[in-house]
């Protein structure tokens, strides 16, 4: 299929979220725009701070008010713009059709109340059915996600599930409702490798069997990205800086910034270095954005106008989106 | 063994004889002692001067707790830990009161994960790293001390100025740095590095790394680098120990043990690690079962059976020591070992 058959999941455009801090305006996220296919893994990877979680928060509607406001923009979920609807409207949206897992299971799952419970909710409010077919579809969810004795283990407690354990019963709330979407906020950042291997695999295995959701894949890891994501975009200061195809992106990193990130992880499948590549400097402030590149200050090739004007995010090839003066497709903006 | 600095080699700076650390748990009405968690649980490994050994395993499995026992942040119930002075003494440092622990510690110091807990925040950049200096030097004059906290703050990238600001006022990358200052501080042989860079941004990371590289180089630094990214891990240390709850069950050259590890769990850790390269066709990846065990209900014999591919019913009979390999590597396996 090429890409303009597919059809379009969800669509951003120029999504502004602000907060108001000590009486000053904070862009967390800038002007975003991406689009997700249905049926496709799409990652969106950046350093902390750069906006991830405040975009996939945006999405829920779930920006706290105040401090926070989604100030413009456009965020359509099959065709309809999530930002016109009631919060009653929005709240089925949530319970349907988008689902959410967090980097801490513990801020989604209630203390109060038994894992089945919950579950069995989750169940009961997607699909009209009975407690017992709730029971036994609960059941099954939890050991989809490779919880032994799950029958039993659905009269636990959160706090008596392992951190990995709590992750695999948020894996199955999100996915009973068979949502259309399911965001995922560094949904492995907290757990060992070893854990994280299982997460990611159970992760794209249960969305098989529930129904082919599309994932949004938010993280800080460029591997996890590579071992898990059709395309990706690399966010830096409250903007998308480069949108591709994974292979694309990780064989010709376009912008300056995911070149340098690329290069400066450590390879032990490669011929060892005896040093690492740095990009230089810190990520810059919220507070005090440059007004043209966000990159420029720590970018080894930027000239005079970098500093002065923000670039547009162009497309640079079909399907390679980046937001830099110096790129131009034929190995112009070569910084690493 | 015996406690006897004879068999102490020449080239061995650190050297941790079958080290166990149990922490007390007290429950009850009368918080009576009810059992152990035995987080270090018999580990022995040597650490050659100017080397970084990198130790490895999963969370909980002993990594800060061994570190920690090194420089007497936590008690060690049994073993030995010598380490040799500057002045060529071998001490054995579970014994030492804390009289004769203080100009030890002063050899050996101790970076943390989380560079925003680690100073204190009402403390002036310059006090910080000053403050093992008036620990340790009392006498040292404030103009000289002044220079060195300069000195100290320019070999770790930052500039003298900065001593007169705050932890707030730095980055996190920035703050780490300033932990390593302080470290260094007190000139010491060896520095335990507990997740150093784990809390830092990937761009952040590399840089940190490369600073604790030149500064390894330029005073002859050694290194007990702990960290759960086997990638980092890989690039940094020469020898590389694995950690499974509490005990090494493979030690061995870095590359060696990245290109062909032999115990089943060192095996299991490094197929988890994902690469940063969708281009790579991997192997089928080895995906453990289950989670670690809560080290109050560690199995017996190999503690690694209940999730070992490998696991025959011998081995919940006795716990597996290390056996040499090849030179310099040791595997603590029965099973591999026989199938070869
Ligand atoms: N509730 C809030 N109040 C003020 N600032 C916020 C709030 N939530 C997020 N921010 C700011 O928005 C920026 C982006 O944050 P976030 O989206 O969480 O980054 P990340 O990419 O690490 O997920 C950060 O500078 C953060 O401080
Ligand atoms: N002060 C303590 N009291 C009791 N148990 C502890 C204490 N500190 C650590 N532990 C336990 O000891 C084990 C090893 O912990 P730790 O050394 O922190 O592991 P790692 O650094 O490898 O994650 C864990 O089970 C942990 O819960
Ligand atoms: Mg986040
Ligand atoms: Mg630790």
């Amino acid at each position: 299929m090429s890409r303009d058959d597919r059809q379009k999941l969800l669509e951003l455009r120029d999504l502004r979220t602000y907060f108001d801090v000590e009486g000053r305006t904070a862009k967390a996220v800038d002007g975003v725009s991406f689009d997700i296919y249905t049926n496709e893994v799409f990652g969106l990877v950046g350093e902390s701070g750069s906006g991830k979680s405040v975009t996939s928060l945006s999405i829920m509607r779930l920006i706290p008010n105040p401090p926070g406001r989604i100030e413009s923009g456009e965020i359509r979920f099959r065709g309809q713009n999530l930002l016109d609807l009631s919060f009653a409207e929005m709240r089925k949206i949530r319970g349907n059709d988008i689902s959410m897992i967090f980097q801490e299971p513990m801020t989604a799952l209630n203390p109060v109340f038994t894992i089945g419970y919950q579950l069995r909710e989750g169940i009961r409010y997607h699909s009209k059915c009975s407690k017992a077919e709730a029971e036994d579809r609960a059941t099954e969810m939890l050991d989809l996600v490779g919880i032994p004795d799950p029958r039993r283990r659905l009269k636990d407690y959160p706090h008596q599930f392992s951190g990995g354990m709590r992750q695999r019963a948020m894996i199955a709330m999100a996915l009973s409702m068979e949502p259309g979407l399911l965001i995922a906020d560094e949904p492995t950042t907290a757990l060992d490798v070893t854990i994280q291997a299982q997460i990611l695999e159970l992760m794209l295995k249960v969305r098989e069997k529930t129904g082919d959701a599309s994932i949004l894949l938010i993280t800080h890891d460029l591997a996890v990205v590579a071992e898990t994501c059709d395309r990706v975009a690399v966010m830096y200061g409250g903007k998308i800086q480069e949108i591709s195809e994974v292979k694309a992106l990780f064989k010709t990193p376009l912008h300056p910034y995911t070149q340098g990130l690329l290069s400066s992880l450590p390879r032990p499948d490669k011929q060892k270095k005896t040093r690492l590549d740095t990009i230089p400097g810190i990520v810059p402030s919220i507070m005090s954005m440059p007004p043209g590149c966000k990159f420029a200050a720590r970018c080894p090739i930027a000239e005079p106008r970098c500093e002065r004007d923000e670039p547009e995010l162009r497309e640079i090839t079909p399907g390679r989106f980046c937001r830099c003066h110096l790129v131009d497709g034929k190995g112009g903006g070569r910084a690493w | 063994m015996v406690n006897d600095s004879a068999d102490f080699g020449v080239d061995t700076l650190l050297d941790v004889r079958n080290v166990k650390i149990h922490y007390p748990i007290h429950g009850g009405v009368f918080l009576r002692r009810i059992g152990e968690v035995k987080a270090v649980d018999g580990v022995s490994f040597t650490v050659k001067p100017g080397e970084t050994l990198g130790l490895v395993g999963e969370s909980g499995c002993g990594k800060t707790t061994m570190g920690k026992g090194v420089i007497r942040l936590v008690d060690v119930t049994d073993g030995e830990i010598l380490f040799r002075r500057k002045n060529g003494d071998v001490v054995d440092l579970v014994g030492l009161e804390r009289q004769a622990m203080r100009p030890v510690r002063a050899e050996i110091q101790m970076i943390f994960q989380d560079p925003y807990s680690s100073l204190n925040p009402r403390w002036s950049v310059g006090d910080i790293i000053a403050e093992p200096l008036s620990v340790h030097s009392p006498d040292m004059k404030r103009a000289e001390r002044d220079e060195q906290v300069a000195w100290l703050l320019e070999k770790v990238g930052l500039t003298g100025e900065q001593a007169d600001r705050y932890p707030h006022e730095f980055s996190g990358g920035q703050r780490q740095r300033v932990g390593i200052a302080r470290a260094l501080a007190t000139r010491p042989r060896m520095v335990i590095a507990d997740e150093p860079v784990s809390a830092l941004d990937v761009s952040i990371q590399a840089q940190v790394v490369n600073l604790m590289q030149d500064l390894q180089e330029e005073f002859g630094l050694t290194y007990l680098f702990i960290a759960h990214d086997l990638s980092i891990v890989e690039h940094i240390s020469h020898r590389i120990a694995v950690m499974y709850l509490g005990n090494i069950v493979e030690i061995g050259p870095a590359r060696t043990l990245y290109e062909e590890p032999v115990h089943p769990y060192t095996r299991a850790l490094l197929s988890a690690v994902p690469l940063p390269d969708p281009s790579l066709e991997r192997p089928e990846r080895m995906v453990l079962k289950g989670e670690v065990p809560s080290p109050l209900a560690k199995p017996s014999g190999c503690p690694f059976r209940t999730r070992c591919p490998l696991a025959e019913p011998s081995c919940a009979e006795e716990m597996p020591v290390l056996q040499a390999v090849a030179m310099d590597h040791e595997v603590a396996c029965p099973i591999v070992l026989r199938k070869g």
